[in-house]
């Protein structure tokens, strides 16, 4: 082979290796346009999903005071603007139920919006549904505490306390001192409350009301909500939104 | 099974055996990710039952979480991104994983809320964390597996050319065309 020869065929390899590394350029360009874009598509659809979810949940803002809150014989709590009769809407809640707590943080101001809108009549029953230690005693001692408070405003506001406060499944809590204290931010002054807690008298009354209604209404988990005496589904309880036009609508 | 691994044969088993594991470890997350994705209060109590994260993290873990294992299951199943998705699909596993045994340790008695629920025990219910851990573990070693040998036979990733790894590409691109 001549040296000219060699030469010659020396630049149509490169001439070749050039192109074929122009073409891995390309190829690797693409690659990575394809992959950023699949990965960006990926990404917003997390973003847009999470968002989504969360936004469903957010819950409503209070709109003003609340309606008229009274406290009935058996226990349950009545709140309702004067003459509201329907449609009914009942909680079952226990103060110790995690899911309950959720329920509170992200439906109870549509239940108080609703009823101070004249929209609904909304009957609070804390009951005890826990049949194991240490919920079933926390729950007994929340609840029969809740059973002291004679005056609307102030149970509501020890209701909410009982739910931002409460303690794990896993340990006693809900002690004496506590709701004392807690009673007492929620504006309870009347003389015989101390008293009433720490002896706990009411939770005989609290035990005997959480039968007589899980048996009456059926109850199997809480929180239960029922609209006219129709368990609303949790996908729409969770869902503020939804809970208000299911609830509104069933004024109609 | 006789082939050793170093066998041709064992060798051209490995897309195959990453495709099921994609098709498993995929399915299994679109499937609790679809269960959780129309209640995400549940979701997010599921998440608070752990008591492991403060609350407004938790809150936010639990709307995030269905929809993320929608996302990655889908990317697993179809094989695209796949070593990225395999990498997120294992580090879930193992964070699930952790969380059970976290629960187990501390005594809680919560159901792992993996395919949907509240995260509390219905009446009579008793915690199965030893058969959740097993499960998730071994979904982990399928996403581990994802992740050293992707993207498998049907996948987008090799059909787009994008291999699922830059660095190892052309290691078994004989394998695949």
């Amino acid at each position: 082979m001549s040296k000219a020869e060699r030469t010659k065929t020396k630049t149509a390899r490169e001439k070749i290796k050039e192109q074929q590394a122009a073409a891995r350029a390309r190829d690797r360009r693409r690659r990575i346009a394809t992959y950023s874009t699949a990965g960006v598509v990926a990404v917003a659809a997390v973003g847009f999903g999470w968002w989504y979810l969360a936004s469903a949940s957010q819950s409503e803002v209070a709109s003003g005071s609340l309606a008229p809150i009274t406290v009935q014989s058996d226990g349950s709590v009545v709140m309702a603007k004067q003459g509201v009769t329907s449609p009914v809407v009942d909680i079952y809640e226990d103060f110790q139920c995690p899911a309950c707590k959720e329920l509170e943080r992200v439906s109870g101001q549509t239940f108080k919006n609703l009823a101070a809108e004249g929209k609904a009549k909304v009957v609070y029953h804390p009951i005890t549904i826990f049949s194991q230690e240490p919920t079933k005693s926390n729950s007994v001692r929340a609840g029969s505490a809740a059973r002291c408070v004679a005056d609307g405003k102030q149970w509501m506001a020890f209701h909410d306390l009982l739910y931002q406060n409460q303690p794990s499944e896993t340990e006693a809590g809900f002690t004496p001192d506590q709701l004392k204290s807690w009673g007492k931010d929620a504006g309870v002054t009347s003389p015989g409350f101390d008293q009433c807690v720490t002896s706990g008298k009411n939770a005989d009354a609290q035990l005997s009301y959480s039968k007589k209604i899980a048996d009456e209404q059926k109850l199997e988990h809480t929180p239960t909500v029922k609209l006219n005496g129709t368990e609303i589904d949790n996908s729409v309880l969770f869902t503020p939104q939804q809970l208000r036009e299911e609830i509104t609508g069933a004024a109609k | 099974m006789d082939a050793s691994l170093s066998s041709p044969r064992a060798f051209a088993a490995i897309p195959w055996v990453t495709t099921v594991a994609r098709l498993v470890l995929g399915g299994v997350l679109i499937a609790a990710g679809a269960l959780k994705i129309g209640n995400p209060a549940d979701s997010v109590l599921a998440v608070k039952a752990y008591q492991l994260l403060p609350e407004s993290v938790a809150v936010s873990v639990g709307y995030a979480l269905p929809i993320l294992e929608i996302v990655v299951g889908l990317l697993l199943v179809v094989g695209l991104l796949t070593r990225v998705a395999a990498v997120i699909a294992g580090l879930l596993m193992l964070a699930f994983v952790f969380g059970i045994a976290w629960a187990w340790a501390h005594g809680l008695r919560i159901d792992c809320g993996c395919f949907g629920g509240g995260g509390q025990l219905g009446v009579g219910q008793e915690p199965t964390y030893l058969l959740d851990i097993l499960r998730d573990f071994g979904l982990a070693l399928l996403g581990i597996w994802a992740v050293r040998f992707p993207p498998g036979r049907y996948a987008l990733d090799g059909a787009l050319g994008l291999g699922g790894d830059n660095r190892s590409e052309g290691e078994y691109d004989d394998e695949q065309s």
